[in-house]
C-alpha cells in the first residue's frame, strides 16, 4: 500500500534534496575499513571494495534541524540546496551537471542531526568527486538568483510533501506536540515563512561555522586505491582552513512528561487515523535496542502483533505499525494505525493499546524471541551490498557513537537484549503519560 | 590509541605524495580533475538449468553477504479482467493467505520466524533470506506457489483493505492522475487501462481467483531467478525437490490492438477541489519495445529531456524558474505497450507556465539538433548509471530473464555500452521526430477546477477542456443547447409542478425530516425542521449526543456546538435565511434572486438543466434540474476554507412522497467529505412549535 511507503519515507528522512532514498543497513559480514584525521580535523574514512567499478565519495556535517535558531526552522535543509549552488570555480548551475556528465549519481538530505552528501561515481572519477566536495567545502558561492530560485522551489518541496500528500503532516505535528522545549519540536522542513526572512548574511554565517572540516566526515567506499585516495584527500582537503567558530549543540533537555497530550489534525484524507507518539531513549543507549526490538515485535512482518490482531484479524485497520525514530538526542516512537473503513478511530485506540498492555503484563514467549532476534539478524546482515550505504553507515557510526566499528559489532548490543529488557522497555515508555495521541480526521466543512 | 598511530603514519605518507606529484606548493583549484583511466565493466556470470516441467532457471552468486534471493517471473499475457478487475492482484494476496497446508496465521509466522521476506505478485513470486534459513524458506515458497488454499473469508478481508485503500486514493493526486493517465492513454479495451473499482472489487470471486491462478501460474511460461551467497550445484537439487511437481498445461496468451496517441492534442482536468498543487502530464501512448532498434536511442533522448538533475526539463522548470521542486519524463520499453509522459507538480498559479515551458522543451527537441558536449553528457551519465546499476547482482539476473522475455540477442548486454556510444546527434533528432509528439497528446492536469479552466483551455487542439472523475470518466462534459421555449422560469414552474404544485406546495405550514448516515464508524442523524415562512433548525446528533445545533427564528439565528453558543452572521445569516424560507424556488424571483440557464449536461447518467442561481447579496450556486423527471437532482456551492475554496454539492438521489408533495429522501454529500443520507422520517405539518426555533 502507498501510504506505508509515504510513513516510512516521511519518518526515515525528514527531508532531502531530490526525492532521495535513504538506505537503512547495518552488515554482519566485516567491513573493513580505515580512519584518520588531518589537522584541520577532517575525520576521513575508507572503504576499499573492488566488486563493482564505483565510488561512493560523501561528506557528512554534523549539523541539522536541532542546531537551528528557532526563528529560523527549516534553515539547515534550506541550506542543503543552497549547496548545489557552485563555488569560486564552479559555475551556478554547473554541479549537477558535472556529476552527470561524469556517469554520476548524486544527492543530499538533512536529517534533525546531521546534513549528508553524496555522489556514485565511475571509481575513475574519483578525484573530480573529492575535488567538488572540496570546492563547497572551502568556498561555496551563492548569489541573489541562486537564492531566490531555490526560495521557490523548497517551497514547492515543502508543499508536496506536508499539504498535497495525504497524512504528509503527520511528523510535523507528531514531533511539534511532543516537544516543547527541545529543538526537536520543528522538523527539517520547518516552516516556509523563514525561508524568505532569512538575509544572505546568515546564510555565510551558517557557513562558517557548521560547514567547516572539522564539523565534517568524508567517508569513501569502493573501487580505490587507499594510497593514491589519501593522496587526492590531501591536496584537495589539506588546505581547507579550520573553522574558528564554536559550534553550538544544543543541551537543553526535555523534560519528563507528566501528562498525556491529546489533539485533532484535519487533513485531506478519507480515512481516520490515529498518531502516537512516545518519548523514546537516545540512539545507542541500551533501552533503544530494547525499545527497537519491541517495535518489530510490534510491526515487523505479517505475524507481528498489531498487523495479526489490528489489520488482520479485527479488520480494524489498513496499516498498523511502530517505529522508532533514530535520533542523536532522546527521539520518539511513532505508532500509526490508519483505520479500516467505518472503523472510528476511538475503536482503532483501544485495539492499540490492548496490544501494548499485552506486552507490558505479558512475558513475550521463548518463540516468538527467537523470532525477533532471527528478524533482527536477517536485517542486519541484508544490509551493507551498496557501496553508498556502507560510506553512510561507517560516518553515522563514527559521528554519533564514535565507533565506526559498529557497522561490524551492533548486532551484538540487540543480541544481549532480554525478554524481560523488552517487557520492562514497553513498561517504562509506552505509558499514557509519555505519549501523544493524534487523531487525523477527515476535512469537513 | 590505535587511531594515532594510524594518523602520523599518514601524516608522511601524505608529505611525500604531495611532494612527488607537484613539488609547487600552491594548488591551482581551477583546474579540474581529469578522469583516470576508464575501468573495464564486466557483467557477471550466469548459470542456468530447466527443470523437465520447464522452468527456466538462472544462478548468479555473489557471496559478499550471507544472504539468498529467489524470484520467479511469469512470461504471460492475461486476458481483460472486464467487470471484476483486480482479480490478478487480489489472486497473489490469497496466495499469501494460507495454503492447503498452512492457515494463515502459521504461514505468516513461518516467514517470519526465519526473518524471511516471501510475497507475490499477479506476475510471479519473491523470497529472500538469510542462506542459512534457504531450505525453510523453499519449502515455503513451494507451498504458496503450489498449494494455494482460497478461502471466501480471507478475500472478503483482502476486499476490505482494498475498498479501504481505493478510499484513500480519492485523496491523493498522484494516484488519481497514474489511474486516469492510464484510462486516458489505453483505454477499457486494454489491460493497462482498467481500473480497479468499488464496483469491480465487488465482482471478484474465489472462482475467477482460482481461474486466474490455474491459468496463468505455470512453469512453462516462468523464469526463475536466484541472486546470492550459493552455487548452482547446491541449488540444484533443491530446486528439483521444491518445483519439480509444479504441473505444466497450456497457457493462452493475449494480444490487444496497439493504443493510439490523440489525433490532436487534448486538455483533460481532474477536478481535485482545494488542492494547492497541480499534477501535470503531457503524455500519450507509444509502441516502443526493448528489442527495437530504436531502444537505447529513445532511451538517449529521453534522458536529455527529463531524466537527471541536468535534464531540461529540471533545468527549466526548476533551476530556471523555481515553479516545481521536480520535473522529469519517462518513456519506457513494455511488450504491449509504451507510454511517454512529461511530468511536474507545480503550484497552482503557474500551471499554464509551467505548460508552456513543457511544451517548449518538447517542440525544442524536435526543431533543434541537440549540441554534441550535451549528447557526449548524457552518455557518459547512461553509461555510469549501466556501472552503479551492476553492484546489484539482481541487476545481472535481470538481464538474463529479459534476454529471454524479451527475445534480445544473446549479447545485448555485452554490447549495450557500446551501441550507446554510438547513439548521435542525428539519430536522437529522428527519435524525437518518431517519440515526441506534442501535437498527440493528452495533456492531463489533476487540481483545482476553479483555478485552473480558462487558463488551460489555449493548449488544447479545439480550444475545450474535458473534466473527468477519478476513474476517468467523462464528466459534465460541454454542456448542450438548451431546447427552444425553455427558460429559467419553465424550468423553476415545471419543478414546483413536478414536486406537487404551488396549492400541495401552499399547504404545508411546516416539516421535519431526520435523516441518518455513519461516519467513521458512528452513527449520525441529522434533523432539520422548517416552519412557514421563514423558521428553521437542524441539529446533528452522534449517538445520543447532539453534537450541533443551528436555529433561525425568522430574526435571529444561533449556532451551538461543542464549543459553545454564537451567533451567526454574516454570509452565514444570509445562507440560513435562505434555507429557513419555505418553497424557496417558489418565490426566487419575488426575492430578487437572478436565475441564469446555463445549458444542459448529465448528472448522475440523466441530462439536467444548468441553473446558475445569483443570491440578492451577489452570491452564486448551481442547481440542476433533470429534464425528463424536472426535479432538483443536484446543488453545488463554492466555499472558502483555510485549505483555499471548495465545491460542496449536494445530489437529491431520491424523492418522497408525503401529504402530496415530494421530498428528497436520499441524498448524497460530497466536498471535503462525503456521506449519503438516507431519510427515515419525513413528517408534515405536526404542529411544530416555536421554541425549537430558538436556542437559549
Amino acid at each position: 500500500m502507498k501510504l506505508k511507503s509515504i510513513i516510512v519515507s516521511g519518518l526515515l528522512l525528514g527531508s532531502s534534496y531530490l526525492s532521495a532514498q535513504s538506505s537503512k543497513t547495518t552488515p554482519s559480514n566485516t567491513v573493513k575499513y580505515s580512519q584518520y584525521e588531518l589537522p584541520n580535523g577532517l575525520h576521513v574514512i575508507l572503504h576499499e571494495d573492488h566488486s563493482t567499478p564505483i565510488v561512493a565519495v560523501t561528506v557528512l556535517y554534523h549539523v541539522g534541524s536541532k542546531n537551528e535558531d528557532p526563528m529560523r526552522t527549516g534553515f539547515a535543509h534550506f541550506f542543503e540546496h543552497l549547496m548545489f549552488e557552485g563555488s569560486d570555480n564552479i559555475k551556478r548551475g554547473e554541479y549537477m551537471k558535472l556529476v552527470q556528465n561524469a556517469g554520476g549519481q548524486m544527492n543530499a538530505n538533512t536529517s534533525f542531526d546531521r546534513t549528508f552528501y553524496y555522489e556514485i561515481l565511475p571509481s575513475n572519477q574519483l578525484e573530480l568527486g573529492l575535488w567538488m566536495e572540496s570546492e563547497r567545502m572551502l568556498h561555496l558561492k551563492i548569489d541573489s538568483i541562486g537564492l531566490e530560485t531555490q526560495r521557490k522551489v523548497v517551497k514547492e518541496e515543502l508543499k508536496q510533501r506536508n499539504e498535497n500528500t495525504p497524512y504528509g503532516s503527520i511528523l510535523n505535528e507528531a514531533f511539534g506536540h511532543a516537544y516543547t522545549v527541545h529543538p526537536y519540536r520543528w522538523t527539517p522542513g520547518g516552516s516556509p515563512e523563514y525561508i524568505n526572512k532569512a538575509a544572505m548574511s546568515e546564510f555565510i554565517d551558517f557557513y562558517k561555522t557548521f560547514y567547516v572540516p572539522n564539523n565534517a566526515t568524508l567517508s569513501i567506499a569502493g573501487d580505490i586505491n587507499v594510497a593514491q585516495t589519501k593522496a587526492m584527500i590531501e591536496k584537495y582537503y589539506s588546505t581547507i582552513p579550520k573553522g574558528t567558530k564554536a559550534i553550538p549543540r544544543p543541551t537543553v533537555v526535555e523534560p519528563v512528561k507528566t501528562a498525556e497530550v491529546r489533539d485533532t489534525v484535519y487533513d485531506n484524507i478519507q480515512l481516520p487515523g490515529v498518531i502516537m507518539a512516545y518519548h523514546a531513549p537516545a540512539q545507542g543507549t541500551p533501552d533503544y535496542y530494547a525499545m527497537n526490538m519491541l517495535a518489530t515485535i510490534l510491526s515487523q512482518g505479517k505475524s507481528s502483533r498489531m498487523q495479526k490482531a489490528i489489520v488482520d484479524k479485527q479488520q480494524k485497520a489498513v496499516f498498523a505499525g511502530a517505529f522508532p525514530v533514530p535520533s542523536e538526542d532522546p527521539g520518539l516512537t511513532l505508532v500509526f494505525g490508519i483505520a479500516n473503513m467505518g472503523v472510528s478511530p476511538t475503536d482503532l485506540e483501544a485495539a492499540m493499546n490492548a496490544e501494548f498492555e499485552k506486552v507490558k503484563t505479558e512475558l513475550i514467549t521463548e518463540e516468538e524471541f527467537q523470532k525477533l532476534r532471527n528478524q533482527t539478524e536477517n536485517d542486519f546482515i541484508s544490509g551493507n551490498l551498496k557501496m553508498a550505504g556502507i560510506a553512510e553507515n561507517l560516518a553515522n557510526y563514527s559521528v554519533y557513537y564514535k565507533d565506526a566499528n559498529l557497522i561490524n559489532t551492533e548486532i551484538d548490543r540487540f543480541m544481549k537484549v532480554t525478554r524481560e529488557d523488552i517487557q520492562k522497555a514497553a513498561q517504562k515508555y509506552l505509558t499514557k503519560e509519555n505519549r501523544v495521541v493524534l487523531y487525523y480526521l477527515p476535512k469537513q466543512e | 590509541m590505535n587511531k594515532k598511530v594510524i594518523f602520523s603514519i599518514l601524516v608522511l605518507f601524505a608529505f611525500t605524495s604531495t611532494f612527488a606529484q607537484k613539488g609547487d606548493k600552491k594548488l591551482d583549484r581551477s583546474i579540474r580533475p581529469k578522469a583516470a583511466e576508464a575501468p573495464g565493466i564486466k557483467l557477471g556470470d550466469i548459470q542456468s538449468f530447466v527443470l523437465p516441467n520447464g522452468l527456466k532457471v538462472f544462478v548468479v552468486e555473489n557471496h559478499k553477504q550471507a544472504t539468498v534471493a529467489y524470484s520467479i517471473a511469469l512470461d504471460i499475457k492475461p486476458s481483460l479482467e472486464k467487470d471484476a478487475v483486480g482479480t490478478a492482484n487480489m489472486t497473489s494476496e490469497l496466495m499469501t493467505s494460507g495454503t492447503k497446508n498452512r492457515t494463515k496465521d502459521q504461514l505468516d509466522n513461518d516467514i517470519d520466524f526465519i526473518g524471511a521476506t516471501l510475497t507475490a505478485n499477479p506476475k510471479g513470486l519473491y523470497a529472500a533470506s538469510l542462506k542459512k534459513q534457504q531450505t525453510k524458506l523453499l519449502e515455503l515458497m513451494s507451498d504458496v506457489l503450489l498449494n494455494p488454499n482460497f478461502k471466501q473469508e480471507e478475500l472478503e478481508k483482502v476486499k476490505t483493505q482494498t475498498l479501504s485503500g481505493l478510499a484513500q486514493q480519492k485523496d491523493d493526486p498522484d494516484a488519481i492522475s497514474e489511474n486516469v493517465k492510464s484510462v486516458l492513454n489505453f483505454g477499457a479495451n486494454h489491460p493497462y487501462g482498467e481500473l480497479t473499482t468499488e464496483e469491480s472489487v465487488s465482482k471478484i470471486s474465489i472462482e475467477k481467483c482460482n481461474a486466474y491462478y490455474q491459468a496463468y501460474f505455470r512453469p512453462n511460461v516462468a523464469y526463475m531467478a536466484i541472486v546470492g551467497d550459493v552455487t548452482l550445484a547446491e541449488v540444484k537439487p533443491l530446486i528439483e525437490k521444491y518445483f519439480g511437481a509444479w504441473q505444466k498445461a497450456d497457457v493462452v496468451s493475449t494480444n490487444y490492438p496497439m493504443p493510439l496517441a490523440p489525433e490532436k492534442t487534448r486538455v483533460a482536468v481532474v477536478n481535485k477541489a482545494g488542492a494547492v498543487q497541480s499534477v501535470i502530464n503531457v503524455t500519450y501512448p507509444v509502441d516502443l519495445k526493448l528489442n527495437s532498434e530504436d531502444a537505447i536511442k529513445a532511451k538517449v533522448m529521453n534522458t536529455i529531456l527529463g531524466a537527471g538533475f541536468s535534464s531540461r526539463l529540471f533545468v527549466n522548470l526548476r533551476e530556471k524558474h523555481g515553479y516545481t521542486y521536480g520535473s522529469y519524463s519517462s518513456l519506457n520499453n513494455d511488450e504491449l505497450v509504451s507510454e511517454f509522459s512529461a511530468y511536474a507538480k507545480v503550484r497552482n498559479a503557474v500551471t499554464d507556465s509551467s505548460l508552456t515551458e513543457i511544451m517548449a522543451e518538447l517542440n525544442r527537441l524536435r526543431t533543434e539538433k541537440v549540441p554534441q558536449d550535451e549528447l557526449d553528457g548524457i552518455k557518459n551519465y547512461l553509461t555510469g548509471n549501466f556501472a552503479i546499476s551492476l553492484e546489484d547482482p539482481a541487476t545481472i539476473a535481470r538481464f538474463a530473464i529479459n534476454i529471454e522475455l524479451y527475445k534480445l540477442p544473446k549479447d545485448y548486454y555485452a554490447n549495450y555500452l557500446k551501441n550507446l556510444a554510438a547513439v548521435t546527434s542525428d539519430d536522437v533528432y529522428a527519435m524525437a521526430q518518431k517519440y515526441i509528439r506534442p501535437d498527440n497528446a493528452t495533456i492531463l492536469v489533476v487540481g483545482d477546477k476553479e483555478e485552473l479552466s480558462k487558463k488551460l483551455a489555449p493548449f488544447s487542439a479545439t480550444k475545450n477542456i474535458e473534466f473527468y472523475d477519478i476513474y476517468g470518466n467523462v464528466v459534465a462534459s460541454v454542456a448542450k443547447p438548451i431546447p427552444a421555449g425553455v427558460t429559467s422560469k419553465t424550468v423553476i414552474n415545471d419543478y414546483v409542478n413536478a414536486i406537487g404544485g404551488a396549492t400541495a406546495l401552499l399547504k404545508v405550514k411546516d416539516v421535519s425530516t431526520k435523516m441518518n448516515t455513519k461516519l467513521q464508524g458512528m452513527d449520525i442523524s441529522i434533523t432539520t425542521s422548517q416552519k412557514a415562512p421563514n423558521k428553521y433548525a437542524m441539529s446533528v446528533k452522534m449517538g445520543e449526543m447532539v453534537i450541533q445545533k443551528e436555529v433561525y427564528d425568522g430574526k435571529v439565528g444561533k449556532q451551538q456546538s461543542m464549543q459553545g453558543k454564537k451567533d451567526i452572521d454574516g454570509d452565514g445569516l444570509d445562507d440560513i435565511k435562505a434555507q429557513a424560507t419555505m418553497n424557496l424556488e417558489m418565490n426566487y424571483e419575488k426575492l430578487g434572486y437572478k436565475l441564469n440557464l446555463k445549458g444542459i449536461e448529465a448528472v448522475n447518467g440523466k441530462d439536467a438543466y444548468i441553473l446558475e442561481v445569483v443570491s440578492p447579496k451577489g452570491k452564486k450556486s448551481t442547481e440542476w434540474y433533470a429534464v425528463e423527471s424536472k426535479l432538483k437532482v443536484r446543488n453545488s456551492q463554492i466555499t472558502t476554507s483555510e485549505a483555499g475554496p471548495m465545491t460542496n454539492t449536494t445530489d437529491f438521489l431520491e424523492y418522497k412522497d408525503v401529504e402530496g408533495v415530494k421530498f428528497p429522501s436520499i441524498i448524497a454529500i460530497s466536498g471535503a467529505m462525503s456521506m449519503k443520507l438516507t431519510a427515515e422520517t419525513i413528517t408534515v405539518n405536526k404542529g411544530i412549535s416555536d421554541t425549537e426555533f430558538t436556542i437559549k
